[in-house]
């Protein structure tokens, strides 16, 4: 009875064969496991469980996207109306599972830094203020800056109803030092001698050397050391193991639920939103639900908004200008030209790596900064939106009245040596009102008011003087071609390529556009060289000019400009070939390092001495220009009135407004549901 | 036995020496270019605005060095890699740290294989049965009509077919979702409503690959068709009065097919890749995108775990070709 399988049996056998694996493999697309989240289960109960409300408005992507009902049923809803949208600046997550942020990258734009959580303290660099969050006050330092105490706010709980007391930030110091793989443990190996918590709500700090800026670890800046909750992670052999899920912290929102594949991440208001510091300063959240998602591109983010399924879109400039033109429910920072979010704390421009000739002259550097028309410049950057500064700090927040506006008069009187005897006043106050006028002469309206103007565009940059580039350039040996091309001292071709990263939307890229097309113009042979890996290439030296920060971002609030100096201290610097600790320029001087030791024995909450050194550190700065200011970073921020309103807009600026920052909590108190 | 010495046995000791020497490549080239794990993890949280104190730099870089497995040479380091993959551990991401190379890609690896399984399933047989009818048809009007749009369809960029796609049916029309692999809210499980809902998202990724992929499957095989059709035996057939439907099936098709199945099972190969627009476009999880922020964010581990899949998917692919092509062309011996 048996026989021979032929070829064309066998065939027919694998033909079926194959069109099961197939099968099978289609099924494993939906056989994702469940995560196992208390929370989330408990929460997605009282959801089905609130039949009027769920059927008022359809899911989580909303109306008038074509949902089947059935599935809008089954799968986790979230009422529209009471449903906020966000866009996550730093993409999808790529450990959706792991919340543990204090062990290398988590994503914490995700929900974790700027809705669950609470710092000791924050920075909105939009007013200018810094926020206690889990701190009741300022810490009080000892006047030789050994020791600190802080005092913590009463009546905090953890989300999951456990007081905060000043055990939790005891423990959390305690184990950043006996466990190497948080993130902050050499910080605090090299810097705590004991921390004791003298009562439920004082912390005491013995530092093993003097620090007057201590604290500022604690101060979040997108990114500062959180507190664990101590009956949390006490129970866990390894804290670097622990995954952290649910996310257990202060702040007024607590974990909903996630995709495991990382492209969303819910969080959902808690019952007692008043043991939280958000909802003690500012009072209750006004979305029930808040919903932070990943786009990997820009035209779904504009698509998913147009179609009101995104509330906030973070976009390119280009982008930003598509979705005004299309929606009739969006708004941008500003209501009129220039449109962008024009106050984030960093300072965007042009590095030299000082360390490689001929850039590490500092005529060299004052000639091509000279060689930029700053009108043309930031009309190629960023279309004439940038607001200018003239020194190592942005035009926002505390800095144009503790800083640029005093150093106006310095800088309108300060010169630089041009050979022959001769001197050069470089600053012009009119470049900001030149900005202006041709972002005007373009067909953009704005109002034509010198605050506004100050505002918008600052208060001044330098001159466009290609002549006098040109004669520091010979005094230093440099010489022209045939062409008119520069060559270098040795008589070869002068070439300069400028680092940028490979997303050309960056600032960085933005920066190069502009700067490599003015030197071409003023005869340098200048290139821009987009590579992918650029921080390893500046950080070990490697390279000519590049678009990163001119220095070092400061805090953002409060005239401290301990972060900005310090990164100029000689003591950071590396040889070329090695990676160096402080800013990529490695430029350093005698007086700056004085004026950073001054600044390091200085109470940083006595104001007056604070921005008297820090005017001093900012003239040095200028003085040697190791990277040129340009513009202060600007956002494009697109927000959708549709469901929500009263966002923080330039012309009701009540708080930072991007939603990535940590600071995005305190403002959904303040937040207004149309009704929708 | 013959089969067996003279091809088999030295066809699997090439198959283990192109699998050796692939994932030894795979193991150097990271190492070789400028980036570092290290480096990439502190430029990160940098660049994000968070503070590393410049004094404690170098105890940071250290401790990283040590938590990521990154000390001794690359001989040291090249021994410990080959030991944990017999014991089947990749290791730990580096980005991702602490999560397990494995797991992570465990959770890309369905979606990716759900999706380009079936659409190339979908693309290369429906290709090839209308190819091969365009080809041996190719004067009705039909198969003109279907060459033409062929002929407009191929050469569509991907990137901008599929955004086309989105545009139209997900942001004009508003019949599909704009991105991700499954609804806000929608927590995985083995319902129907569930299954429903990722079936909705794939759909527009599906038709861009199935529509792009079946278009040059059709443009190859109408043209081996043609060819297939001038040969004498397809002549002699016909004149010998063998019926047109039997000429087709068994005569033209089924020859013109042979190429075909060694490109169907090379694209097969290559699926462990992942299909990196098609995730960028439509937000689809997969392991395309997870391969690509390994590549640039230097985590050798993950860079490896996934291009592993990859090597012994081509190189089984073309072994399996290589021994199962007599079975689809008898003419073909190895003894």
């Amino acid at each position: 009875m048996s026989r021979i399988l032929s070829r064309r049996d066998f065939l027919k056998a694998l033909a079926a064969s194959a069109s099961g694996a197939l099968l099978a493999a289609c099924g494993a697309t939906s056989t994702t496991q469940p995560t196992a989240q208390p929370v989330e289960i408990e929460v997605t109960r009282v959801v089905a469980g609130t039949p009027v409300v769920e059927r008022i408005v359809v899911t989580a992507v909303p109306e008038p996207t074509r949902v089947p009902e059935a599935v809008a049923d089954v799968l986790g809803t979230f009422p529209r109306r009471e449903t906020l949208i966000v866009r996550q600046l730093t993409g999808r997550v790529g450990t959706p599972d792991n919340m543990n942020l204090w062990v290398g990258w988590k994503w914490q734009d995700r929900g974790l830094q700027n809705l669950a959580d609470e710092p000791l303290w924050s920075v909105d660099f939009a007013t200018g203020n810094i926020i206690n969050g889990l701190a009741e006050g300022d810490p009080k330092y000892s006047p030789d800056f050994t020791s600190l105490t802080i005092p913590l706010r009463k009546g905090v709980a953890w989300n999951d109803g456990t007081p905060f007391t000043a055990a939790d930030v005891v423990y959390t110091i305690e184990t950043h030092i006996k466990h190497s793989g948080l993130n902050g443990h050499t910080f605090f190996v090299d810097n705590v001698d004991t921390v004791t918590a003298p009562d439920d709500h004082t912390v005491v700090f013995k530092l093993k050397q003097p620090n007057s800026r201590f604290h500022t670890t604690f101060l979040d800046r997108w990114g500062c050391t959180r507190i664990m909750p101590r009956h949390i992670f006490e129970k866990e052999a390894d804290p670097v193991q622990f995954t952290f899920n649910p996310y257990v912290g202060c702040g007024p929102y607590k974990l909903h639920s996630y995709d495991p594949q990382g492209f969303w991440t819910a969080w959902v208001k808690r019952d007692d939103w008043d043991k939280s510091p958000t909802g003690m300063m500012y009072g209750e959240p006004q979305p029930r639900y808040i919903i932070i998602q990943a786009f990997d591109n820009e035209g779904a983010q504009i698509l998913a908004q147009l179609t009101h399924q995104l509330d906030v879109a973070e976009l390119s400039a280009d982008g930003l200008k598509a979705l005004l033109a299309q929606s009739k429910t969006s708004r941008a920072y500003q209501p009129t030209f220039p449109f962008v979010v024009n106050n984030d704390p960093c300072i965007t421009g042009i590095l030299f790596n000082t360390a490689r000739p001929p850039f590490d002259n500092v005529d060299v550097r004052w000639a091509l900064t000279l060689a930029i028309d700053i009108v043309e410049y930031t009309s190629i950057a960023v279309d004439s939106s940038g607001t200018l500064s003239p020194v190592h700090v942005p035009h926002l927040g505390p800095y144009p009245k503790d800083y640029i506006a005093p150093m106006q008069d310095w800088l309108k009187e300060f010169t630089i040596d041009i050979g022959n005897g001769e001197t050069f006043a470089v600053y012009d106050p009119d470049a900001p009102k030149r900005v202006a006028e041709y972002a005007r002469s373009r067909g953009y309206v704005f109002p034509d008011t010198p605050e506004f103007q100050a505002q918008a565009f600052g208060l001044g940059w330098y001159k466009y003087a290609p002549d006098v580039a040109a004669r520091l350039l010979e005094k230093n040996g440099f010489k022209r071609d045939a062409n008119g091309k520069w060559l270098l001292p040795d008589g070869k071709p002068w070439k300069i390529g400028f680092v940028c990263g490979t997303t050309l939307t960056n600032h960085d890229a933005r920066n190069a556009a502009a700067a490599v097309q003015q030197w071409k113009k003023f005869g340098i042979d200048a290139e821009v060289l987009a590579i992918a890996d650029n921080d390893g290439l500046q950080a070990t030296g490697d390279f000519d000019v590049s678009g990163n920060w001119p220095a070092q971002e400061p805090w953002g609030a409060g005239p401290d400009l301990y972060r900005v100096l310090d990164r100029w201290n000689s003591a950071y610097k590396r040889p070329v070939g090695e990676r160096t600790q402080g800013i990529y320029s490695r430029w350093s001087s005698d007086e700056m390092d004085a004026i950073i030791k001054d600044l390091r024995e200085t109470d940083p909450f006595n104001a007056e001495k604070t921005i008297e050194i820090g005017i001093a550190g900012l003239k040095e700065a200028v003085k040697n220009m190791p990277g040129i200011p340009t513009y202060g970073y600007i956002g494009f921020v697109g927000w959708d009135e549709y469901y929500w309103t009263n966002w923080p807009g330039s012309e009701n600026a009540y708080c930072q407004p991007y939603t990535h920052w940590p600071n995005f909590k305190y403002f959904t108190p303040f937040l207004k549901s149309t009704g929708a | 036995m013959a089969f067996l010495k003279r091809y088999l046995i030295p066809r699997l000791i090439q198959y283990v020496l192109v699998v050796w020497l692939g994932i030894t490549v795979v193991f150097l080239i990271p190492r070789l270019t400028p980036n570092d794990p290290v480096m990439a993890m502190i430029g990160m949280i940098r660049a994000r605005g968070s503070t590393l104190e410049p004094g404690s730099m170098d105890g940071i870089i250290a401790d990283l060095t040590e938590m990521y497995g990154l000390q001794g040479s690359w001989l040291d380091q090249y021994w410990a890699f080959w030991g944990r993959l017999f014991r089947g551990d990749f290791g730990v991401s580096f980005f991702q740290f602490p999560a397990r190379v494995s797991d992570l890609i465990a959770n890309a690896m369905p979606w990716t294989l759900g999706l380009l399984l079936t659409t190339t399933a979908i693309s290369w047989v429906v290709g090839n049965i209308i190819g091969g009818l365009a080809g041996y048809y190719t004067r009705k009007g039909w198969s003109r009509t279907l060459d033409a749009i062929a002929m407009v369809v191929r050469p569509l960029p991907y990137y901008i077919f599929a955004f086309a796609l989105l545009l139209l049916l997900a942001g004009f029309m508003r019949w599909f979702p704009i991105t991700g692999g499954a609804s806000l809210g929608a927590i995985p499980s083995f319902t129907w409503a569930y299954i429903k809902d990722v079936l909705w998202h794939a759909f527009l990724p599906a038709l861009s690959l199935v529509v792009l992929g079946g278009a040059v499957n059709f443009q190859i095989m109408k043209l081996l068709v043609q060819n297939v059709n001038a040969e004498s035996f397809v002549q002699y057939a016909k004149l010998g009065g063998v019926t047109e439907g039997r000429i087709v099936r068994k005569y033209v098709i089924r020859n013109a097919l042979l190429p075909q199945i060694t490109g169907l099972a090379l694209s097969l190969g290559q699926i462990f890749s992942g299909a990196l627009i098609t995730e960028i476009v439509y937000g689809y999880p997969g392991l395309g995108m997870l391969l690509y922020n390994s590549i640039v964010r230097a985590d050798y581990n993950l860079i490896m775990g996934i291009t592993i899949f990859s090597i012994v998917g081509i190189t089984t692919a073309i072994l399996i070709v290589d021994l199962a092509y007599p079975l689809f062309d008898p003419r073909v011996r190895y003894y």
